[in-house]
C-alpha cells in the first residue's frame, strides 16, 4: 500500500473506512506491546469497532487473534481503555474460538470495586459463559444483583436474563435476589472518567432512574410465569404500594397482566383487574396508557363496553398531545379498533377530523382511513364532501389511499353510489399521475361490476375519460370494460360513437382494442346497429397498423358468422359465457406435462376436465376477495402482513385493500384464483393420493373444523371434501407430545346414517413428536347425488411408542402398545354442499327463487351471542356470500343478513336472515329460497 | 394478538449519513439464541433495508416515525446524519421513541452538542459506548440521557508511560550530550 492511500485511511475527515488488514496488524502490534499505550490503543479499538459496526467481519483465526490481543489490554489499568476493550470483546466473542479463556480476567473485574467498567464486565461475561460454565459466576452475579450501584445491578439482571435460555435451572436460584432488587433502592454513580463538559449545571445526574426494576421484573416473570398463583401475588404486591417507579417496569407489568388475561379461560380475571387498568389508563407515562388501551381494546378482550369506551377516551386525549409519535400510536390503534368496531371510535370523529391536516403524513392518512371506516350510511355523504375539500392539497400517493378507502365504501354502501360516483368522477377529471388515475379506474370498475344501479352513470364517466386519456394502458382497459358492459346497457348505441372516436384519433394499441370492443356491440340484436358497426369495422380494414387490420378482419368474420345464427360458435367466441378457471387450468396442465407415465402422452390434453366458471361465480370470488381483506384485518397476523405491504409503499398505510394494492392490475380470474388457492392446494394434495385418483373434480372443501381442544396431546382438525360421488374427510393430526411417537394412525368413524358407505381409509404410517400428518377417510355418496346430512363419531387409533430423548428415535425392540383417543363428532352440514356466490341484485335473485323455507330460532342470551359473531358464524356455516355489506353489523339491537350461494348441483340459493337482540335473547328468523326445495329446507333448519 | 413479554424490544440501531451511507449499524439478537429474522445476519439485506429506509425518511418533513418493511422505526435527524431505532411492528412506538430520545440526548452530551457526521466519525468510541450503555443486545438499559452519558468514559488524555522516551530531535541531542559527557568522564578517569 502506498503512503498516500495509507494516509487517506488515517484521516477521519475523509469519512472512508479504515483498511481492514491495516487495522488488524496495528491492533496486534499495539496491544501486544509493552508497555501498553492507553490512548493509542483506545483509538485503535475505536477504529476496529468502526469496522465491525459497518458490517465487516474477520476470519475466525483473525478474530481469535484479535480477541486475545484485546485481552492483553487488561494489563493496563486505565478504566476508559478497559471499558472500550470490553465492548470489543463483546463484539468479537461470537466470531472467535476459546472465548472461555478470558473468564478469569473478567471475574477479577467483577469482584473488584471499580464502578466504571464493572457493569461492562458483567455484561461481557454473559457472552463468554454458557450453560455449563455459569456455575463459576453464580456467587459473583448474586452479589452484583444486590449491589447498591444501579448500573451494576441492572447489568447483572440483564446478563442473567440473557442466560435464561441456556441456564434456566441455575438462574432460578437467583429469584430471591431479583425479587429484592425490585423494591431495593439503587443509586447511580458518577466517576471522574465519565465527566462531560456538557452536563452543565442544569442537567444533574438523577439519584436513580429505577431502571433496575424493569430488568428485575422482566427476569422474575420468566422464572414465575408458569405459576399462576405466584404471578397473581407478584402483581398484587407491585401494584398495591406503588412500588414501581420506572414506567418501563409498569409497561412490562401491563403486558404480563395482558398475557394472563389472554390465557384466562374463565373470563373472571378481566373484571378483577379492571381497577388496575383504570389507573394505567391515566398513567403519567404515555406508553403505559397506550399499552393499557391496546389490551382493553384487543379483539378478544373481555372488558365491557363502558370500560372499552374509557380506553377510547384515553386515546382521544392522546390524539392532541404535541409528541408526533404518541399521536401516531394513538391514531394507529384507533384505526385498528375501527376495523372491528367502527361504532366505538365514532366518539373521536371530531378529533380525527382535525388530524386530517396533521403535518405528519402517516398520521393524517390513518385519520382519513379511520374516518372512512367509521362512516355509516348516514354520514357517508358528509364525509365524502370533507375529503373532496382537501383532495387538492395532497400528494398523489396519498390520494391513492383515499380513493382506495372510498372504494371500500362503495362496496359497503352500494345505495350511496351517487355521491361516491360524483367524487370519483371529479377525481378522474383532476390532474394526476398514472397510479392515482389507475386507482380511480379500479374503483369505478368495482362499481360497474358490483353495483348494477350505478352502472350506466359509471360507463358514462368512462366515455368522458377516454376522450382525453393520456395513458394508453388505462384507455385499453376502459375500452375493454365498455365492450363488456356497454352492449348490456339500455342504449348501447350511445357508447359506439365514443369508441369509434378512439379508432380515429388514437395510437395503434388503443385502436386495436377499440375494434374488439366495437365488435361486441354487433351482437346486441339490433339490426340497424349491427349494420352500422359492420360499416365502421370495414373502414378499419384500411388501418395502417397490421394488428388493427388483423383484429378487424377477425371481428368482421365473427360478426358475420354470428349473424347467420347457425353458428353459435362465433357468438361464444365473441361473448363467452363461461371462462376457464385459470388456476385449475395451470394445475391440470402441469400434471399432464409432469406425468411420469409416458403412455399418458399418447392422448391429447383434455380441456374438458378444467372447470369453467360463469361470470357470476367469478364475480362472487372477486367480491369475496375484496371484502375478505377487510374481515381478516381484525386478526393480527394478516394485519401485520398488510402493514408490511403498506409500509413498503408508504402511501398505502392502512389502505383497506392492502393485500391488493401491491398488484393492482390483476385480471379478475387471477383474483379469483388467489382466493381459490386453498381449494387448489387441497385438490392438488388429494389428487396426489392414489386412492382418490378417479374421484374426479373436487366440488367443494369445507373450512377447517376443530375436533379437539387446542391444548391436548393430539390436536385434530378436519376438512370435508365433497366430490361428485364421494366425500373425503381429511383429518389433520398434530402430535404435541415431546416423548411419544405414534405409528399406524387411523381414524375410526361411525356414521348415524346408511346413506354413506365407508370406502377406503388412508392411514399415516408414522407421526413423530412435534409434527403433524394427514389421515383420510373416504365415503361414497348416495347414488342419486342427494345431499344427505349426517353426524359421525370419530376416534383416533394408533400404536404409541416412547421416544428416547437422546436419539429422537424409539428403542428398536419397542413394539409399542395400541391405543385409542376419543375426539369430537363431525357433522356433514348443508354448508358443505354450497359454495359462496355473488349476485348484483339480491332482492331480484331472492324473489326469483320459488321454494321458500322459514325457520325461527331463539339463540339465547345476547351477551353470549353478539350479533356480529352470529353473522360471521352464519355466513361461515352456511358457506354463502354476505351481500350488500350486510356482514357489517352496525347496531347491537337488530340486523339483516343477506346471503347468496350455489349448491354443488348448480342450484341457486338465497337466504334472508333477520336478527333481533332483546332482553329475552337473540331471535333469528331465517328465510331461505332456492330452486332446490330440499336444500332450502336443510339450510333453513340448520343451527347448531 | 401476540404480546411481547420478553425484554427484547429493540431490533436494531442504525446511523447513516446524509447520503444514506452507514456510519453505525447493529442488528440485535439474543446472545444465546439464534436470530429470528434473516436481516440480523444478512448484510446485503441490511444494506438494502437501510437504503430504502433512508429514501423514505431523509428530508421528508419532520415525521419521526414510519412503519417500514414490517418494522416500526423511530428516527431523529441530525444536520447531516440520521439515527434510527428499529423495533417490531407491534412494539409500543412510544417506548421506542423514549429510547431514541435518551440515546440522542446522550450523544449530544458526549459529542458536546455537535452531533454530525464528522464528530461521529472522530469520536466513534464515545458514540459506540453511548449506544452500548443504552441498549444491550435488544434490552433497553437506560433511557435517561444524563445517566447514559455518565456511563461513557472519555478517551485517556495522553499516554502515561513509565519510561519517558523523548524522540524529538532535541531529546535525541540531549541524550547524545548526556552520553558524551558520561563517556568522556569515564575515559578521563581511565576506566
Amino acid at each position: 500500500m502506498s503512503t498516500s492511500t495509507y494516509k487517506r485511511f488515517e484521516d477521519p475527515e475523509s469519512g472512508s473506512l479504515p483498511d481492514k488488514m491495516t487495522v488488524y496488524q496495528e491492533c496486534l502490534q499495539a496491544f501486544n506491546a509493552s508497555p501498553i499505550k492507553a490512548k493509542k490503543c483506545r483509538a485503535l479499538l475505536s477504529r476496529l469497532l468502526r469496522l465491525l459496526y459497518n458490517g465487516e467481519t474477520f476470519q475466525k483465526t483473525e478474530a481469535t487473534n484479535l480477541f486475545f490481543s484485546v485481552s492483553k489490554l487488561f494489563h493496563n489499568a486505565d478504566p476508559s481503555l478497559r471499558q472500550l476493550g470490553y465492548l470489543a470483546i463483546k463484539e468479537l466473542c461470537s466470531i472467535s474460538d476459546d472465548v472461555l479463556m478470558i473468564t478469569a480476567s473478567i471475574m477479577k473485574d467483577i469482584q473488584g470495586a471499580e464502578p466504571v467498567f464493572k457493569p461492562d464486565a458483567i455484561r461481557t461475561l454473559s457472552r463468554v459463559l454458557d450453560g455449563s460454565t455459569i456455575h463459576a459466576a453464580e456467587r459473583a452475579m448474586r452479589n452484583c444483583i444486590v449491589d447498591s450501584n444501579q448500573a451494576v445491578c441492572s447489568a447483572a439482571l440483564v446478563s442473567t436474563y440473557h442466560m435464561l435460555p441456556v441456564a434456566r435451572d441455575v438462574v432460578r436460584r437467583w429469584a430471591n435476589e431479583a425479587q429484592e432488587a425490585i423494591s431495593a433502592s439503587k443509586t447511580l454513580v458518577r466517576s471522574p472518567y465519565t465527566t462531560h463538559d456538557n452536563f452543565g449545571a442544569s442537567a444533574r445526574l438523577p439519584q436513580s432512574t429505577y431502571f433496575h426494576q424493569y430488568h428485575a421484573l422482566g427476569l422474575l416473570y420468566h422464572l414465575k410465569k408458569q405459576d399462576r398463583m405466584a404471578m397473581l401475588k407478584l402483581i398484587q404486591q407491585l401494584t398495591s404500594r406503588q412500588s414501581l417507579q420506572s414506567s418501563f417496569a409498569v409497561l412490562q407489568l401491563v403486558r404480563y397482566v395482558a398475557s394472563m388475561l389472554q390465557e384466562d379461560t374463565s373470563g373472571q380475571l378481566a373484571q378483577q383487574f379492571w381497577p388496575l387498568f383504570n389507573s394505567w389508563l391515566n398513567n403519567k407515562s404515555e406508553m403505559v396508557e397506550l399499552d393499557a388501551a391496546k389490551v382493553v381494546l384487543a379483539p378478544s378482550s373481555r372488558f365491557n363496553q363502558e370500560q372499552q369506551l374509557k380506553a377510547i377516551t384515553t386515546l382521544q386525549e392522546l390524539l392532541s398531545v404535541p409528541r408526533t409519535v404518541t399521536r401516531f400510536s394513538a391514531v394507529r390503534l384507533l384505526s385498528r379498533v375501527a376495523l372491528a368496531d367502527p361504532e366505538m371510535v365514532r366518539a373521536c370523529n371530531s378529533d380525527l377530523e382535525s388530524l386530517v391536516n396533521d403535518p405528519c403524513r402517516s398520521i393524517s392518512t390513518y385519520a382519513i382511513t379511520t374516518l372512512l371506516k367509521t362512516g355509516n350510511a348516514q354520514s357517508v355523504d358528509r364525509l365524502v364532501k370533507t375529503i373532496a375539500g382537501f383532495m387538492g392539497d395532497i400528494s398523489d400517493e396519498f390520494k391513492v389511499v383515499v380513493v382506495e378507502a372510498v372504494r371500500t365504501l362503495t362496496l359497503k354502501f352500494p345505495e350511496k353510489h351517487s355521491s361516491l360516483l360524483v367524487f370519483l368522477g371529479d377525481a378522474l377529471r383532476d390532474e394526476g399521475g398514472y397510479n392515482f388515475k389507475n386507482s380511480v379506474i379500479e374503483a369505478i370498475f368495482d362499481i360497474v361490476k358490483f353495483v348494477p344501479d350505478a352502472r350506466e352513470a359509471a360507463l358514462e364517466l368512462f366515455c368522458e375519460f377516454i376522450e382525453d386519456c393520456e395513458y394508453t394502458e388505462l384507455a385499453v382497459r376502459v375500452l375493454h370494460l365498455l365492450g363488456e358492459y356497454g352492449p348490456k346497457a339500455k342504449k348501447p348505441s350511445l357508447y359506439v360513437r365514443h369508441i369509434y372516436n378512439r379508432v380515429v384519433l388514437e395510437n395503434s394499441i388503443v385502436r386495436s382494442s377499440a375494434v374488439i370492443a366495437l365488435s361486441k356491440f354487433a351482437l346486441v340484436g339490433d339490426k340497424q346497429l349491427t349494420a352500422s358497426i359492420r360499416i365502421l369495422l370495414q373502414r378499419c380494414l384500411q388501418d395502417v397498423d397490421d394488428e388493427v387490420r388483423d383484429r378487424t378482419a377477425l371481428s368482421l368474420r365473427l360478426v358475420e358468422g354470428a349473424e347467420l345464427k347457425s353458428s353459435t360458435r362465433a357468438r361464444a367466441l365473441l361473448q363467452p359465457e363461461t371462462r376457464f378457471s385459470l388456476a385449475a387450468l395451470e394445475q391440470q396442465l402441469c400434471r399432464y406435462v409432469r406425468s411420469k407415465d409416458k403412455t399418458s402422452f399418447s392422448q391429447a390434453f383434455d380441456i374438458k376436465v378444467v372447470p369453467r366458471h360463469t361470470e357470476e361465480e367469478i364475480l362472487a370470488t372477486e367480491y369475496k376477495a375484496k371484502i375478505a381483506v377487510e374481515d381478516d384485518m381484525a386478526s393480527m397476523s394478516t394485519q401485520a402482513k398488510m402493514e408490511t405491504i403498506t409500509s413498503k409503499n408508504e402511501a398505502h398505510i392502512l389502505s383497506t385493500e392492502g393485500g391488493r394494492s401491491s398488484s393492482k392490475p390483476v385480471a379478475a380470474s387471477d383474483l379469483a384464483a388467489r382466493s381459490n388457492l386453498l381449494q387448489q392446494q387441497y385438490s392438488q394434495e388429494l389428487s396426489g393420493i392414489d386412492e382418490f385418483q378417479d374421484y374426479g373434480l373436487l366440488l367443494h372443501s369445507s373450512g377447517v373444523v376443530e375436533l379437539t381442544e387446542r391444548e391436548t396431546e393430539f390436536i385434530v382438525t378436519a376438512v370435508k371434501h365433497v366430490f361428485k360421488e364421494h366425500i373425503v374427510i381429511q383429518y389433520n393430526v398434530e402430535n404435541t407430545l415431546k416423548d411419544i411417537q405414534v405409528e399406524d394412525v387411523t381414524v375410526m368413524t361411525q356414521l348415524d346414517t346408511d346413506d354413506y358407505k365407508e370406502e377406503t381409509a388412508v392411514p399415516a404410517a408414522m407421526l413423530k413428536p412435534d409434527s403433524s400428518v394427514c389421515v383420510y377417510v373416504s365415503f361414497s355418496r348416495p347414488a342419486d347425488h342427494r345431499m344427505v346430512l349426517a353426524t359421525m363419531t370419530n376416534s383416533l387409533a394408533y400404536v404409541s411408542k416412547d421416544v428416547d430423548e437422546s436419539t429422537g428415535e424409539p428403542a428398536s425392540d419397542d413394539e409399542g402398545f395400541p391405543d385409542e383417543y376419543q375426539i369430537e363428532d363431525l357433522a356433514i352440514t348443508p354448508g358443505d354442499f354450497v359454495t359462496p356466490c355473488f349476485t348484483g341484485s339480491f332482492t331480484s335473485s331472492f324473489d326469483g327463487l320459488n321454494n321458500e323455507e322459514v325457520a325461527v330460532y331463539n339463540l339465547g342470551r345476547s351477551e353470549e351471542n353478539p350479533l356480529a359473531k352470529v353473522v360471521k358464524r352464519l355466513s361461515q356455516s352456511m358457506s354463502m356470500t354476505p351481500l350488500e355489506g350486510s356482514d357489517m353489523v352496525d347496531s347491537s339491537a337488530s340486523h339483516t343478513l343477506k346471503l347468496f350461494g350455489k349448491s354443488i348441483n348448480g342450484d341457486k340459493v338465497a337466504a334472508l336472515v333477520k336478527l333481533v337482540s332483546s332482553s329475552k335473547g337473540v331471535m333469528m328468523k331465517t328465510q331461505v329460497r332456492s330452486s332446490d326445495s330440499e336444500l332450502a329446507q336443510m339450510l333453513a333448519n340448520q343451527w347448531e | 394478538m401476540p404480546i411481547n413479554t420478553s425484554l427484547y424490544t429493540v431490533e436494531a440501531v442504525v446511523i447513516v449519513d446524509n447520503k444514506g451511507k452507514r456510519l453505525f449499524a447493529k442488528y440485535y439478537k439474543a446472545p444465546h439464541e439464534d436470530a429470528v429474522e434473516d436481516i440480523v445476519i444478512n448484510k446485503k439485506k441490511q444494506l438494502q433495508f437501510e437504503k430504502d429506509l433512508f429514501g423514505k425518511t431523509f428530508k421528508q418533513g419532520n415525521n419521526e416515525i414510519i412503519l417500514f418493511d414490517n418494522h416500526a422505526v423511530v428516527y431523529n435527524e441530525f444536520p447531516d446524519s440520521i439515527l434510527y431505532v428499529i423495533g417490531s411492528l407491534g412494539e409500543n412506538e412510544v417506548l421506542l421513541y423514549n429510547v431514541l430520545q435518551g440515546l440522542s440526548g446522550a450523544l449530544e452530551i458526549v459529542l458536546k452538542n455537535e452531533v454530525d457526521k464528522r464528530s461521529i466519525q472522530e469520536f466513534y468510541d464515545l458514540v459506540v459506548l453511548a449506544i452500548d450503555e443504552t441498549i444491550d443486545d435488544g434490552i433497553v438499559l437506560e433511557t435517561d440521557s444524563t445517566a447514559i452519558a455518565a456511563r461513557v468514559t472519555n478517551a485517556p488524555a495522553e499516554d502515561v508511560s513509565n519510561i519517558k522516551i523523548d524522540l524529538s530531535e532535541r531529546g535525541f541531542l540531549n541524550a547524545f550530550k548526556f552520553a558524551k559527557k558520561n563517556l568522556s568522564e569515564r575515559l578521563q578517569q581511565g576506566f
